[in-house]
């Protein structure tokens, strides 16, 4: 439910729902609406700015990226597919491009989809074929049963920018230790994802 | 093509966020392009990031910063929104290999221009874009069928995807399409294992260490 001024109502707090979001950016790329990007903004940018600062950007270096990014959020909505991501991921996978280019002068390398050599998924069945609300309730619910040592290298990975032998430094364990919680904790989500 | 050899999940993960140096992201992007498993890994690990994105504190913005969301949707050009993916035009596979790869080669797979380092072993370096503060090698690798790679380990990560042929190691086989993520502590010793040459795709982030005497002076001829 949206006001006439465009904000957000009838909700208690700030954040809104995935499917808020995934519709305002859908609004974004279909129709250009700079009340659906108004509100798009409210919700991440400040979020954004938050993971930039942590992750150890300087004021003035986070606002580029920021800007960059957003930029890129209005500039490229019409790519966006509610059915591959949610909006928050694709948003994520935008910033940390930027963060990227930024920092090494050079294009993460990618698979294309278009590429003769690009190996394509069989076809899904209807049980695997979950929708992605299902999707992320699943994995919220996954990632909640982690044990809080291998959430936190979960997340100084997604978010303060630092290779697993800088986290390692910061935690005082060994790497070796680090790349185990990794992997524990996505063997703990996947099973977690199939029982579910 | 059945691959058994995945990316490690700590190794996808340093890629999904951007902090795995770029020799190895080129192994990894080239893996990607050919196998729907390790690209599903990466989805859950992108979704995992933007979930947690939507339940961080938030920063209070700048002016500067606020204004962003009135002075965007008028400041940027109707003709300036990308409403295609970006087609590229040029560099589609006749070189055989996935464009992450393919976008290095110089050649097609069958036309480059090895040269030797020991007898039935030879390689080509590949350039890197990046910046060159960033250790590490990227290069392809031949090995000629029953050819033996000196033993060796690691001071830092090697990636290696076998491209054709297959090889075998005290880690088991790796044929076309898998991918063998060696941390330091690993020694391992390939050896081609069929008619075929066997061809790899191999990044380290730092400099091999050979283990045996006549080994080590192989160091300078691979020169890593």
């Amino acid at each position: 439910m949206t006001s006439p001024d465009g904000s957000r109502q009838g909700r208690a707090g700030t954040r809104a729902l995935p499917e808020d979001l995934d519709r305002d950016l859908m609004a974004v790329g279909l129709e250009q609406d700079p009340t659906a990007f108004r509100r798009l903004f409210a919700d991440l940018a400040p979020r954004l700015k938050f993971f930039l600062i942590k992750g150890g950007m300087i004021e003035s270096a986070a606002e580029d990226v920021l800007q960059e990014t957003m930029m890129k959020v209005w500039r490229k909505a019409g790519l966006f597919d509610s059915s591959k991501a949610s909006a928050s991921t694709w948003v994520y996978t935008i910033a940390r491009n930027v963060r990227i280019d930024r920092l090494r002068k050079e294009n993460r390398p990618e698979p294309d989809p278009e590429d003769p050599c690009y190996v394509s998924e069989a076809p899904e069945t209807g049980e695997q074929a979950v929708s992605r609300k299902q999707d992320r309730e699943r994995i919220q619910k996954a990632m909640a049963l982690l044990p809080p040592e291998q959430m936190t290298i979960i997340k100084m990975s997604f978010f303060d920018e630092k290779s697993h032998g800088e986290i390692a430094e910061t935690l005082d364990i060994p790497l070796g230790t680090v790349k185990s919680r990794i992997r524990l904790a996505f063997g703990k989500i996947r099973a977690e994802l199939e029982v579910l | 093509m059945s691959i058994r050899h995945h990316i490690g999940d700590d190794t996808l993960m340093a890629y999904v966020n951007g902090t795995l140096a770029e020799s190895l992201s080129v192994v990894v992007a080239t893996h990607l392009a050919i196998c729907p498993k390790c690209r599903k890994s990466a989805e859950l690990m992108e979704d995992m990031a933007g979930l947690l994105l939507m339940e961080t504190e938030t920063a209070s913005l700048s002016a500067a910063e606020e204004a962003m969301a009135e002075t965007i949707p008028v400041g940027v050009l109707q003709e300036d929104r990308i409403l295609d993916r970006p087609k590229k035009t040029q560099g589609y596979s006749n070189t055989g290999v996935p464009m992450p790869l393919a976008d290095r080669m110089p050649a097609a797979l069958d036309d480059i221009p090895w040269r030797t380092l020991i007898p039935g072993i030879s390689h080509y370096p590949l350039p890197r874009t990046g910046s060159s503060k960033e250790k590490g090698t990227l290069r392809l690798l031949k090995i000629a069928p029953g050819k033996t790679m000196p033993e060796h380990s690691h001071t830092g990560q090697e990636l290696t995807l076998i491209l054709r042929g297959s090889y075998i190691d005290d880690l088991g086989r790796f044929q076309a399409g898998d991918l063998a993520d060696l941390d330091s502590d690993t020694l391992h010793q390939p050896v081609a294992d069929t008619a075929e040459d066997c061809i790899c795709l191999i990044a380290t982030n730092a400099p091999l260490k050979f283990s045996g005497f006549f080994s080590r002076l192989l160091q300078p001829v691979f020169g890593i």
